[in-house]
């Protein structure tokens, strides 16, 4: 079954999403910061990420996107964050700054999320 | 209803057609009527607002904010005297009594023949060399009271101004210096956006003007909006008295600014970089404007800039009028949209709605020349100055009572007191860093660090010398305050007054311990519901006097 790893430092936003998931049968790994993130990226090699903008840095999630693919990580992203309500911005995905297949607002119903993760994997 | 001249709406009429009948226009319309016509008479600002469909008491708002905007009729020479602390200890009083004897006038008023205005300025950007004034746009440094009677015999007897500036900044050796021109651009250009803004944080530079904020975030959420134009704004509202580190790099390496602009821009997104000038450094326009007519010509400005197509990107001057203010960014950007210069709530931001709601980054002089220099020289080499949480070197502005007065690059980290073994600051009582809304540190502090983790400063340093009285220190600060106050938020209007009225009540030995304890709970206040940055620091200098030397301030004899 496909590998998700969730980056979030909100043990809540975790709990909930891995719980959510789960249950849909997705093998799920959390990381709490963009140092951890990359860190298990490259161990558990995920096939899609859920990330979370604002961590340790308010843009932390921007810019670990684009270390990722930097990297030749090429496996899908969901940018699952209240960046936009929190700092009063206004950003959304694309390719040169914003490097994600999802730009999703939290909070997010479950079934949504769900919908996501199975349409970016091809499920 | 006025009555109108028609010679008078034809004079306007060709200044507006200068430069657009737009809203962004309106300040340097009204600068140009002051400078031609010595005032801004009510009738100037009915035509202006006319043709600028406008209403009138919108030009009225403006032209009576701006402290090189309103007032009485001028003379052909203003003479602005620097107020602040620095020409104070270098003997602005015995020059202020010499200019009164000279001119025949007191400050605010305009000689009878119509030739000389005197006015009190409240900082030049010379603290290094003071006593200091302005003759128009030119300024004069270390002035005596015998140069004054020459200066004015000078201007009188050859009716021009045609008085040599005398500036000689005394300064250690700059990194800038060998900084190779254009390395930083070429590197920069030859990366994606993403990777231009990545290496920025990844250099973990922070601003250089004072709040320290983090250059690559400001650029990483300004980049990521999409918008049909954006703009990077270069912040030289150099006003914070007791700075004047971007007068050095402004005059001296214009060239690293615009690389750091041009960088910023093709970082961000932006099509247009704005740098704003402050009015006391008019000064160094004309070089500016060389420099970037220089840089279109090599094809560094304009089209498709450094060949990379699409990338079409230019840089105009813009003039401050004299407001204190325009220091904070959004109050800046109010400032360059034609509006008076007060601060913006926030949210929204800059990066998302700043200058006309577009998406814009203000940066400082010196944060941008270190752009260029993190392009040039790499991260590493940036990270091997300073400390883990303030990386890279900064110039400080070092004036007040030591023998060296001057621009100096030091490594963040460096303590209070080696900085002052550079400058021959022996036997100092105190320094102020980071100007007048910064803090008072007393001598047995002076291990501490200039770092943001200890000191954070946008870099001025002045010597407060054994012979001082701080509290004429804290009453020069909030006189600037209380001039300077955009006046739009009731603590920073209403706090520094009060303050300042404290402040001479201890001079007087009658200030109570319950008032003193109310003024310090007063300015807890202003630090935490003053609406700008710039107000909620204004206490800071009388917080910390009233702290660090309470048994010098607190026990003054009773007057009589």
């Amino acid at each position: 079954m496909s590998k998700i790893l969730i980056v979030d430092d909100d043990p809540d936003i975790q709990e909930a999403c891995r719980l959510v998931l789960e249950k849909e049968g997705f093998t799920v790994g959390c990381a709490s910061n963009r140092a951890e993130g990359l860190r298990q990226v490259a161990e558990v090699k995920p096939d899609l990420l859920i990330l979370d903008v604002m961590m340790e840095e308010p843009d932390d999630g921007l810019t670990m996107a684009r270390e990722l693919r930097r990297g030749g990580f090429t496996q899908p992203i969901i940018m699952l964050t209240s960046v936009n309500a929190a700092m009063g911005i206004t950003i959304d995905r694309d390719d040169e700054m914003v490097p994600v297949e999802k730009f999703q607002s939290k909070p997010v119903e479950p079934a949504t999320l769900v919908a996501q993760v199975n349409e970016l994997l091809g499920l | 209803m006025l009555t109108i001249d028609s010679a008078i709406r034809d004079d306007i009429a060709a200044v507006v057609e200068r430069h657009g009948a737009e809203r962004t226009s309106l300040i340097p319309i009204l600068q140009d009527i002051k400078k031609e016509h010595r005032e801004i008479t009510d009738e100037a600002m009915q035509v202006v607002a006319d043709l600028l469909d406008i209403h009138p008491v919108e030009v009225y708002s403006v032209a009576t904010f701006y402290a090189f905007l309103h007032g009485a009729p001028e003379g052909r020479f203003v003479v602005r005297l620097c107020g602040t602390l620095a020409c104070d200890f270098a003997g602005k009083t015995a020059v202020a009594e010499a200019l009164r004897t000279a001119l025949g006038i007191e400050f605010g008023a305009t000689t009878d023949d119509g030739v000389f205005t005197l006015e009190w300025a409240s900082c030049v950007g010379m603290c290094d060399q003071g006593p200091a004034m302005l003759v128009n746009d030119k300024v004069l440094t270390r002035v005596t009271p015998a140069k004054v009677a020459e200066i004015v015999a000078e201007y009188r007897a050859k009716g021009a101004d045609e008085t040599r500036q005398d500036i000689v900044t005394a300064r250690n050796e700059l990194t800038y210096a060998g900084i190779e021109p254009d390395a930083g651009l070429k590197a920069a250009l030859a990366l994606s956006r993403g990777d231009i803004v990545d290496t920025v944080s990844a250099a973990a530079l922070k601003g250089r003007g004072g709040a320290g904020f983090p250059t690559g975030m400001k650029w990483n959420f300004c980049a990521a909006e999409k918008s049909a134009h954006k703009y990077i704004i270069c912040n030289a509202d150099e006003g914070e008295p007791g700075t004047f580190k971007d007068r050095v790099i402004l005059r001296d390496f214009p060239d690293l600014v615009f690389e750091g602009m041009t960088i910023g821009g093709r970082a961000i997104g932006a099509d247009m970089g704005i740098v704003y000038l402050r009015a006391e450094y008019a000064y160094l326009r004309a070089h500016l404007n060389e420099v970037i007519q220089r840089r279109r010509q090599a094809g560094l400005l304009g089209k498709n800039v450094g060949g990379i197509a699409g990338f079409d990107f230019d840089i105009v001057l813009a003039r401050g009028a004299g407001a204190y203010v325009c220091g904070e960014e959004t109050a800046l950007i109010e400032s360059l949209e034609g509006f008076r210069g007060e601060p913006r709530n926030r949210p929204p931001f800059p990066a998302v709605a700043g200058f006309l709601n577009h998406p814009t980054t203000v940066n400082n002089v010196e944060t941008l020349a270190s752009v260029a220099c993190i392009f040039a020289k790499g991260t590493d080499w940036f990270k091997s100055f300073g400390t883990d949480k303030s990386t890279g070197y900064k110039l400080f502005s070092i004036s007040g009572d030591c023998e060296k007065p001057g621009v100096y690059e030091f490594p963040w980290g460096i303590t209070v007191a080696d900085l002052l073994k550079e400058v021959g600051g022996a036997g100092a009582k105190a320094v102020q860093i980071g100007g007048a809304s910064g803090v008072c540190v007393p001598a047995a502090d002076f291990a501490r660090r200039l770092a943001f983790e200890d000191i954070p400063t946008g870099g001025s340093v002045m010597v407060i010398g054994a012979q001082r009285d701080l509290l004429d220190v804290a009453e020069n600060f909030l006189e600037f305050f209380v001039e300077e106050s955009c006046g739009q938020c009731n603590p920073c209007r209403l706090g520094n007054p009060k303050l300042l009225e404290g402040v001479e009540l201890l001079k007087q030995g009658t200030c109570s311990a319950e008032h003193l304890a109310d003024l310090k709970a007063l300015g807890a206040t202003m630090q935490v519901a003053a609406k700008c940055g710039l107000g909620q620091t204004s206490p800071s200098a009388f917080l910390s006097i009233v702290g660090a030397f309470a048994d010098d301030v607190t026990t003054r004899p009773q007057r009589a």
